[in-house]
C-alpha cells in the first residue's frame, strides 16, 4: 500500500531514506501517544463500571473526547519551577523518562516483517531501555528537592530494580527456548500445528506470570504503586511536577504499560500468530490484529488489577520480588534449559 | 567521509566531553550523570565496531545497574563540597603521581602492541557468526574456567555486601506472611462447652 | 547490521523532540502566575524543616548492590542461552555450576536476612 511512496522517497538517496524512516517512526509514536490518551479514558470507564459508576460520559459521545480534554487541560496548566529545585535537572528528568519509553517501541514487531528495526539483539535492546527508565524517576525525585518526591523516588527506584531481575530471568527463559534474540524470530519459534498450545506461555507458565506481574511492578502500577502512594507520600517522585512536565511522566508511564502488554503477547503468546488451526479460514490466519488483540487483553489486566487489589505494603513488595520471584525464575531457567536440551518442547513449525 | 565515520566522531567527542565533565563539574550528581552519558556514548562507539553484545551489555550493566548505585550513594551521602575540596588538594600529589604512572604504562602498552601486532580481522566475521554467537562460543568452550571464576567472584560480592551494608533494626514489629497463611483454626479459636443459661429462680 | 540501528538512533532523537516540544508548549500555553507559596516544596501545610536531601537507609544500597550482581548474572546467561544447544553438554554443566555457586550466595543472603525489608 505504501510501496509507491517508499520508492519515490528512496529515489532521493539518503535524505529520502531518512524521511521514510522518520515517517515510519511517526507512524509508531503518534498512535502510541493517541493510544495512551484513549487508554486513560478506557481505564476510567472500566474502573467506573467495576465500581458500578458511569465513568466519563459528558464530553463528546460516550465521553470519548474526555481523553483529549485531559490533554489540553494539562497543556494549558502552569508549569511550575519550584524554588528549591535544580532547574536543569528538574526538566531533564521527564525527558529521560520519556525517551527510553518511546524508543523501546522501535523493535516491537506488529506483524510478520512489520517492525521498524529488526535488530538481531532486540531483546537485549529492550532490557537496556527498560533499565534506563529508572533514571527519570531518581532524577525527578532528587531535582525536585522535596521530601515526598525524594521518598517516592527512592521507593520507586529500589522497587524497579528489584523486579528488573525477575524480568531479566524471564526474558532469558524465552531466549533459551527460542534460541534467538530477535523478536520476530521469537514469534516464529512459537509457530506450530497445535495453535495456542505451541506458544511459550505453556512451557514457561511461571515465567509468563512473573513477567507480567513484574511488568506491573516495574511500571509502578497498582497494586504495587507505593511509589505514588497518595495516602502517605501524596504523589511520590512527581509531586512537584505540573502541567505538561507532569504530562510527560504520565505519557512515559502509560507508554511503558502498553509496551509491556505488547511484549507479553509477542514473547509468550505468539505475537501475530492465530490461536486457531489454519483450516478455520480468516480466524486461523495470522495477522497484526492478533498482536493487537492480545496486547489489548493484557492492558486490560492492568485496569482489572487496579480495580480489584488493595495496595501492597512496601516490605511485601520487596519480599515478593526477592524471595518469591527470583528463586522461582532461577529454578525455571534451569528447567527451561533442560526442556530445550532434552527436546521436551517443539520449537518452530 | 562516510556517515558511519561522522557518527563515530560525534559519539567519541560526546564521550570525551562527558568524561571531562565527570572530573570538572562541581555538583557530584551532575558528575555521575555525565559518567552515564560517557558510558552510553562509548556503547554507541562499540556498536559502530560491530560489538553488539558488548555495547548493549555496557548499557545494561553499567548504565542500568552500576550507575544507579553510584547515584544512590552520591545523592544520599550529603557530600559537603568545601571540606572535600580541602582534602582533595592534600591528596593531589599522590593522585597526579598515580595518573602519571598509569599514563606512562598505557603509552608503553600501546607502543609495544603497535610494534608487533597487526590490526586483526574481526574473528566473528571470519567465522561467519554474529558477534554475540562468536563471543558466547569462545566463552563456553575456551574460557570455561574464567567463567566459573566469575561466578565465584560474584558470590564473594554477594557475601561481602552483607557485612558492609546490613544493619538489623531492633524492635521492628511485622508479620510473617508464610506463617499467616499456615494458620489453622485451632490456633486462633477455642470452642468451649458452657452450660445453657437459665432464668433466675429456676433450677438448672 | 549497523543500518538496523539507524532507525533506533532516529527514534531516540524523535522521542527527545516530542518531549522537548511538550515542555515548550506547556511553558508557552500555560499561565505564569508563580508566587512564593506556590513555588515552595510541597509539605502538609507547614514550612519545610530542612533540606529534603536527607540520608537514606543503608538498605537501599544493599538492594542496589544485589541488583548489580544479579544483573551481571543475567548478562552472563544471555550469551549462554544463545549458544548452549550448539555447544552441548559442557555448556549445560558449566551453567549448572555457575548457577549453583550463585545460589549458595543467594541462600547466604537469605539466611542472613539481607532480603528482609524491615
Amino acid at each position: 500500500m505504501f510501496d509507491p511512496l517508499r520508492d519515490i522517497l528512496l529515489g532521493y538517496g539518503n535524505t529520502g531514506l531518512t524521511v521514510w524512516v522518520l515517517l515510519k517512526i511517526l507512524a509508531i509514536a503518534v498512535p502510541v501517544i493517541i493510544t495512551v490518551a484513549m487508554f486513560v479514558y478506557w481505564e476510567r470507564k472500566v474502573i467506573g463500571w467495576m465500581h458500578a459508576r458511569m465513568g466519563p460520559n459528558q464530553i463528546g459521545p460516550l465521553g470519548l473526547l474526555q481523553a483529549f480534554a485531559d490533554v489540553f487541560k494539562l497543556l494549558f496548566k502552569e508549569v511550575l519551577r519550584p524554588d528549591a529545585a535544580n532547574k536543569t535537572m528538574f526538566f531533564l528528568a521527564p525527558l529521560i523518562a520519556l525517551v527510553p519509553a518511546l524508543a523501546a517501541w522501535a523493535v516491537v514487531p506488529f506483524d510478520a516483517g512489520v517492525v521498524l528495526s529488526n535488530l538481531n539483539v532486540g531483546l537485549l535492546f529492550l532490557l537496556a531501555m527498560t533499565s534506563m527508565g529508572v533514571y527519570g524517576i531518581i532524577l525527578a525525585g532528587w531535582a525536585s528537592n522535596s521530601r515526598y518526591a525524594m521518598l517516592g523516588a527512592m521507593r520507586a527506584a529500589a522497587q524497579t530494580v528489584s523486579y528488573e531481575i525477575a524480568m531479566g530471568f524471564a526474558l532469558v527463559s524465552v531466549l533459551i527456548l527460542s534460541g534467538s534474540l530477535n523478536l520476530s524470530e521469537i514469534v516464529l519459534a512459537q509457530k506450530g500445528s497445535k495453535g495456542l498450545l505451541d506458544w511459550f506461555w505453556l512451557p514457561l507458565l511461571p515465567m509468563f506470570v512473573i513477567y507480567f506481574v513484574s511488568g506491573v511492578a516495574e511500571t509502578n502500577r497498582a497494586p504495587f504503586d507505593v511509589a505514588e502512594g497518595e495516602s502517605e507520600i501524596v504523589a511520590g517522585f512527581h509531586v512537584e511536577y505540573s502541567g505538561s512536565a507532569f504530562a510527560i511522566f504520565f505519557l512515559a508511564e502509560y507508554a511503558n504499560m502498553i509496551l509491556i502488554a505488547f511484549l507479553a503477547s509477542v514473547l509468550f503468546l505468539g505475537g501475530w500468530l492465530s490461536p486457531f488451526p489454519e483450516s478455520w479460514g480468516f480466524l486461523g490466519a495470522p495477522g497484526w490484529w492478533w498482536t493487537f488483540a492480545k496486547a489489548f487483553f493484557f492492558s486490560f489486566f492492568y485496569l482489572w488489577f487496579r480495580a480489584s487489589f488493595p495496595r501492597y505494603r512496601y516490605d511485601q513488595i520487596m519480599r515478593l520480588g526477592w524471595k518469591v520471584f527470583i528463586p522461582i525464575t532461577i529454578v525455571w531457567v534451569a528447567v527451561a534449559a533442560c526442556m530445550k536440551y532434552f527436546g521436551w518442547v517443539t520449537i518452530g513449525a | 567521509m562516510t556517515f558511519e565515520l561522522v557518527c563515530f566522531y560525534v559519539f567519541a567527542a560526546v564521550a570525551a566531553a562527558a568524561a571531562l565533565a565527570v572530573i570538572s563539574v562541581r555538583n557530584p550528581v551532575v558528575a555521575a550523570l555525565s559518567l552515564v552519558l560517557t558510558f552510553f556514548s562509548m556503547a554507541c562507539v562499540w556498536l559502530l565496531a560491530d560489538a553488539e553484545f558488548l555495547a548493549v551489555a555496557l548499557v545494561l550493566v553499567y548504565v542500568g545497574a552500576v550507575m544507579v548505585l553510584f547515584l544512590f550513594v552520591v545523592m544520599m551521602l550529603d557530600i559537603e563540597l568545601v571540606p572535600l575540596r580541602e582534602t582533595a588538594s592534600r591528596f593531589l600529589p599522590i593522585g597526579v603521581a598515580v595518573a602519571a604512572v598509569m599514563l606512562v604504562e598505557m603509552l608503553m602498552l600501546i607502543g609495544v602492541r603497535s610494534l608487533k601486532v597487526e590490526p586483526i580481522a574481526d574473528p566473528a566475521a571470519t567465522a561467519g557468526l554474529s558477534n554475540i554467537e562468536w563471543l558466547a562460543r569462545s566463552l563456553f568452550t575456551d574460557y570455561l574456567l574464567p567463567f566459573e571464576v566469575a561466578a565465584l567472584i560474584l558470590t564473594v560480592g554477594l557475601i561481602a555486601a552483607v557485612p558492609l551494608t546490613l544493619r538489623h533494626r531492633v524492635g521492628v514489629k511485622k508479620q510473617n506472611p508464610s506463617r499467616q497463611v499456615q494458620v489453622r483454626r485451632e490456633d486462633r479459636l477455642r470452642i468451649i462447652k458452657m452450660a445453657a443459661e437459665t432464668k433466675q429462680g429456676e433450677s438448672p | 547490521m549497523i543500518s538496523e540501528y539507524f532507525p533506533v538512533l532516529l527514534f531516540l532523537a524523535v522521542a527527545a523532540v516530542i518531549g522537548i516540544a511538550l515542555l515548550v508548549l506547556g511553558n508557552v500555553l500555560g499561565p505564569k502566575k508563580a508566587v512564593a507559596e506556590k513555588l515552595a516544596p510541597y509539605e502538609c501545610g507547614f514550612e519545610a524543616f530542612e533540606d529534603a536531601r536527607m540520608r537514606f537507609d543503608v538498605r537501599y544500597y544493599l538492594v542496589a548492590i544485589l541488583f548489580i550482581l544479579f544483573d551481571l548474572e543475567v548478562a552472563f546467561l544471555i550469551p549462554w542461552a544463545v549458544v548452549f544447544e550448539d555447544v552441548g553438554l559442557p555448556a549445560l554443566v558449566a551453567m549448572g555450576i555457575f548457577l549453583l555457586i550463585l545460589t549458595v550466595g543467594f541462600i547466604y543472603e537469605w539466611k542472613k536476612g539481607a532480603l528482609e525489608w524491615e
